[in-house]
């Protein structure tokens, strides 16, 4: 408890650094988004579809991690933020045990504060998945994770904190009965993967590089991961038409767009925010793929 | 702001000592990346700090690198080194990184010294009939080396402080504590690590202040000077 509310002084200090620069206008809607292009991508979907809409939108996007942010949505200096339900889920109630979309959204739903709600869910997902290389993938005949009980030993490589996250190591023992070595490989968990230093990554699942580098992502049949999908948080601020026009995007975006939205950015070096009109298409992002 | 009982609990779990990722292999990883990257900076700035000392010829290239070694974002040039070697030689890369950072300072204390040495000192030794090598080794370098472990404790400060961004590129070290601290926001894990990188820094800079100490000591004791 002690540690909370540690946490919530040093996260109010920053985020009142942080947000002290951006005078809020009268009654715009304002935005946040994470620091993490993809998050910026979708705020930015967000923000057009409000516009035209007709209304009044500021855009105060790249906030940092979620210390600093949440934070700010609850003090109401951000009206909507996109968000991804499991992550949400366990920032609130770090003993949440849901992990089936349905579960975790209605778990989000009771486990947010007052004074903000949950829009419509989107089924965009963008969540931990453990992928290998297409060569491992057919040398061991690996198509899901329970496959890797038969291998003997398996190398996993991550952030440093998987290692004590509920799917990393010890989850996948109790789970699935595989037995993993943890390497903690930082930002370069994909590249390591590659190199060969270890077997299996842990990959966002909208990362552009699964698809680019022909990665193979194993499903995860018993639900070791916990879902997250794009669910965008909203304050009271938000009138009903405005909830009605983000749902709209929020139920248009399949989780392949939000993937092709990250690939076209990755690969055309777009920015969300430098880049307004040429990201214009990303408004309807069913259009996309095309 | 925190609890003092706290990251010492965490400090004194057993569990934590354990392991890849546990207090004394951290350490050790912290340690010989820090000694690595010393040394190879070593081997690279002490000759040509004391020739430029020695021979009072390009004092303007310390200045240079001096100041230039401030403007490098180590965390980027970390990167840049991981992509160019690949990351199967992250050590190496995080080592050259460091040693960008731990080559001026060695530089400078080098140059320093050995330039700060009196003109008549060198010029009675060679009228003793020194060789420039006898002077060099006999004279020269024992009287800079008071100002050589001064750089030697600014690169030491510099590089086991920064060593703390290897593990963002999958290598271990003190830092580790600190990063999976954050994302775990487990505040006693990032304090306890906090505290060991400060521990570890303090300590080696006191251990090479005690050798500079015993150096200026005793060639004020061997001169008969002011230092006796």
């Amino acid at each position: 408890m002690k540690n909370k509310l540690k946490l919530g002084l040093a996260a109010i200090a920053v985020s009142t650094l942080g947000l002290a620069g951006c005078a809020q206008t009268s009654d715009a809607i304002v935005i946040g988004s994470q620091a993490y292009y993809s998050n910026e991508i979708v705020a930015e979907a967000y923000a057009q579809a409000l516009e035209e809409a007709g209304y009044e939108v500021e855009r105060n996007f790249s906030l940092g991690q979620r210390d600093v942010y949440v934070p700010a949505i609850l003090e109401g200096e951000v009206d909507l933020f996109p968000e991804y339900t499991g992550n949400l889920l366990q920032y609130f109630n770090p003993d949440a045990s849901e992990t089936e979309a349905s579960a975790v959204y209605d778990a989000l739903t009771s486990a947010l504060p007052e004074g903000l709600s949950a829009l419509a869910m989107s089924p965009a997902t963008d969540q931990d998945s453990y992928n290998v290389t297409q060569e491992f993938a057919a040398a061991n005949n690996l198509s899901s994770i329970t496959d890797l009980a038969n291998l003997g030993s398996v190398t996993l490589g991550g952030a440093p904190e998987l290692a004590e996250r509920p799917y990393g190591p010890t989850g996948l023992l109790s789970v699935y009965g595989v037995s993993v070595e943890f390497l903690a490989t930082g930002d370069t968990t994909v590249e390591s993967l590659v190199a060969g230093d270890v077997d299996m990554a842990n990959v966002y699942s909208a990362d552009p590089r699964i698809n680019q580098l022909g990665l193979v992502t194993l499903s995860d049949p018993a639900g070791l991961f916990l879902s997250s999908n794009l669910v965008p948080i909203a304050s009271s601020a938000l009138d009903q038409g405005a909830r009605d026009a983000i749902n709209a995007v929020s139920l248009a975006m399949s989780a392949d767009d939000l993937v092709a939205m990250n690939v076209r950015s990755v690969e055309e070096e777009l920015s969300a925010v430098s880049n307004r009109r040429r990201l214009a298409s990303f408004r309807r992002p069913n259009q996309l793929t095309n | 702001m925190f609890d003092i009982p706290d990251f010492i609990g965490w400090l004194l779990n057993p569990e934590n000592w354990q392991g890849r990722y546990g207090i004394p292999n951290l350490i050790q990883e912290h340690l010989l990346l820090s000694f690595g990257a010393i040394a190879l900076a070593t081997f690279l700035a002490l000759p040509i700090g004391i020739a430029i000392g020695h021979f009072n010829r390009g004092t303007a290239l310390v200045v240079l690198l001096g100041s230039a070694s401030r403007a490098i974002p180590t965390m980027g040039l970390l990167f840049a080194l991981v992509m160019l070697l690949g990351v199967q030689l992250r050590e190496l890369a995080v080592v050259i990184a460091l040693v960008a950072i731990a080559f001026p300072p060695l530089l400078a204390g080098a140059y320093a010294g050995i330039s700060a040495i009196e003109k008549h000192i060198p010029d009675s030794a060679t009228a003793q009939g020194l060789t420039p090598w006898q002077l060099l080794r006999i004279v020269e370098i024992p009287l800079a080396m008071p100002a050589i472990i001064g750089g030697f404790r600014i690169a030491w400060i510099q590089v086991t402080s920064t060593v703390v961004l290897a593990p963002l590129v999958g290598l271990g070290g003190l830092g580790f504590g600190i990063i999976q601290g954050l994302a775990l926001r487990n505040f006693d894990q990032v304090v306890a690590s906090a505290l060991l990188i400060v521990l570890v820094t303090v300590l080696g800079d006191q251990l090479l202040g005690f050798a500079q100490k015993n150096q200026a000591f005793r060639l004020g004791h061997l001169s008969g000077g002011k230092n006796k």
